[in-house]
């Protein structure tokens, strides 16, 4: 485990895309124009033109609310070098947070992106932080330049799921052992 | 039908005892708050609706957003002005209170009333605009009472940071005429943002217009099905006789040599009867044209309301064209008062003494009874006039009651 490069994802983890469930997902201080899909969905996301945006200043709070419990191994967030996100606190299982109390919880992680980071290099997470998440709040807190503006391009999600019964493994049991 | 939590920040400040919207600004703004929980409520189910009040000793929350439109309504009682408006603490507490909404899925909206002037300035409404805005919380600014200079500019900016995608907006209401309610009906506040309202904003539209738009006479059906009845009834009737006045001035001048008039004052006579389907009888009359089916038509539909005897051998009578003058006359004369013909008048008089017809004729017409001793003074004068003449008829009657006798058997 500890062998792992920084640039490689674990085996067992997947994009955790499938498992969000978008009915529940919100984004406050959005710019209308550059909404969350432009970062999350597929397709979306690899458009480097196509960016989430701030609205009214540089913060952003995105709550991900996932189909099943599922365990985080890490994320990756691309963005431009100068409106990137630099400051980015995540929780886990806190429903409806505002920007009022989310400095009020500690996050479950802090990271801090750097440059590379920005690139597309996933960071890991406490892993021991993310075993049992229903649901996921990101906090964007500033951006690399300071400015009134932060852009996303792309948000990635690695992990695992809680039940993960292959049910085409199973084998149907004989009667008359 | 957007699921939505408001609160509404009321002003009541000492500047709200001004009178310049009827009766006072105060009670204009209470009656535009009720209509607003009102048109909320409704439009939705699961909308809930909070109340505060920004001037007083200081921002108070009289009910946090609940769907119960009564307890909104009891809390609008007895409210005291006094001291001044705080807008900004106003709008911040409002915030506070929508974030702690049960229902975590309703939209974010807050209606203040800005009645007094503001004193903060514009760096520092935009700031809280902004904060609105990033927690995604719409704005709705109703700006009348007190208009000083840079009011109407603070609030414009105050819209201008809040304002995502139209959802927020603002509607200045100047002192006159019409209740600060009605102005704010046809408004967006009132009817949702390009929802298209809810049936309670746009019925109650409607009402307050004069019912140019919804309903025909300003009246509800829903609300007064039996006013709203009368009202339809008694204005097809006005109709109906303006159309028979119309009718009766064009055949007057056209058919006047033919000496058709008693035909036309008997369709008259019909249509003043207080009965919807008269008009329905004359468009039959007028189709026919023939001057005896005509009368004979009038004829029953008098004798309908009378209820007299006479109906058999009236419709007999009619045989004999003198007879149909008399009666045709009669009609007119027992419902109008003038008469322009000076050949009719004559007899006019004779069929006055069928003293047993004109009773009941005048039974028939409302306020007047028969056994009131100056009628019946009235109707004994005109019979010693010309006793002669009444002989007359009432050797034809005779004549006429035997036949109809005769077939009886």
């Amino acid at each position: 485990m500890s062998g792992e490069s920084a640039s490689a994802i674990h085996k067992s983890q997947v994009d955790l895309l499938d498992f969000i469930d978008w009915s529940g997902v919100e984004c406050l201080n959005q710019s209308s124009s550059h909404s969350l899909a432009n970062a999350l969905k597929q397709g979306y996301r690899e458009d480097d033109g196509l960016n989430l945006e701030s609205d009214a200043d540089e913060q952003l709070l995105i709550y991900l609310p996932f189909t099943q419990v599922i365990k985080l191994h890490s994320i990756a967030i691309k963005g431009p070098e100068e409106e990137g996100p630099k400051t980015v606190k995540l929780f886990s299982n806190k429903e409806h947070m505002g920007f009022i109390n989310v400095n009020d919880f500690p996050p479950s992680d802090t990271i801090n992106l750097s440059p590379d980071n920005l690139k597309g290099k996933p960071v890991v997470l406490k892993y021991v932080k993310f075993q049992n998440v229903r649901s996921l709040t990101i906090f964007i807190e500033d951006n690399q330049s300071g400015s009134d503006l932060t852009k996303v391009q792309k948000i990635v999600l690695y992990g695992s799921t809680v039940e993960t019964t292959d049910m085409k493994g199973l084998k149907k049991i004989e009667d008359g052992h | 039908m957007v699921l939505e939590a408001t609160m509404i920040c009321i002003d009541n400040s000492e500047w709200m005892r001004n009178g310049d919207y009827s009766p006072s600004r105060f009670q204009a703004q209470a009656d535009a708050v009720n209509l607003i929980c009102g048109a909320k409520t409704q439009s939705n189910p699961e909308n809930t609706v909070g109340i505060l009040t920004m001037a007083g000793k200081g921002v108070r929350v009289l009910a946090t957003p609940t769907p119960d439109l009564g307890k909104i309504l009891a809390c609008m009682h007895g409210l005291e002005m006094g001291g001044e408006m705080n807008i900004a603490a106003g709008i911040q507490v409002a915030q506070l209170a929508l974030k702690h909404r049960q229902n975590k899925n309703q939209q974010q909206r807050i209606i203040v009333f800005a009645g007094s002037p503001v004193n903060y300035d514009k760096k520092m409404l935009e700031m809280i605009g902004k904060k609105l805005k990033k927690n995604s919380v719409a704005l709705d600014i109703v700006d009348f009472g007190e208009d000083d200079d840079g009011k109407s500019d603070k609030l414009e900016a105050l819209l201008g940071a809040v304002n995502n995608n139209d959802s927020s907006h603002i509607v200045h209401v100047p002192a006159g005429q019409s209740a600060l309610s009605d102005v704010l009906i046809s408004t967006p506040v009132f009817t949702g943002d390009g929802d298209g309202g809810s049936g309670f904003a746009a019925a109650a539209a409607a009402a307050a217009v004069g019912g140019a738009s919804g309903f025909d006479f300003g009246v509800d059906p829903n609300l007064d099905p039996e006013l709203a009845l009368a009202l339809r009834v008694s204005m097809e009737e006005e109709r109906a006789r303006q159309e028979a006045a119309a009718k009766r001035a064009a055949e007057d001048a056209s058919r006047q040599e033919k000496g058709e008039e008693p035909s036309s004052k008997a369709e008259d006579a019909t249509m003043s009867d207080a009965n919807v389907s008269a008009p329905e009888e004359n468009k039959k009359i007028t189709n026919d044209g023939d001057a005896n089916a005509l009368l004979k038509q009038a004829l029953q539909m008098s004798m309908n309301i009378s209820g007299s005897s006479h109906s058999v051998g009236d419709a007999e009578m009619l045989d004999t064209t003198s007879e149909d003058q008399e009666l045709a006359l009669a009609l007119q004369m027992s419902m109008q008062e003038s008469t322009s013909n000076p050949s009719s008048q004559a007899d006019e008089s004779k069929v006055l003494e069928d003293q047993s017809f004109v009773s009941s004729v005048l039974a028939s017409l409302p306020g007047v009874d028969p056994n009131d001793p100056a009628v019946k003074d009235i109707l004994a004068a005109l019979q010693n006039q010309s006793e002669s003449q009444q002989k007359k008829s009432e050797d034809e009657q005779k004549k006429s009651e035997d036949e109809p006798s005769n077939e009886n058997k």
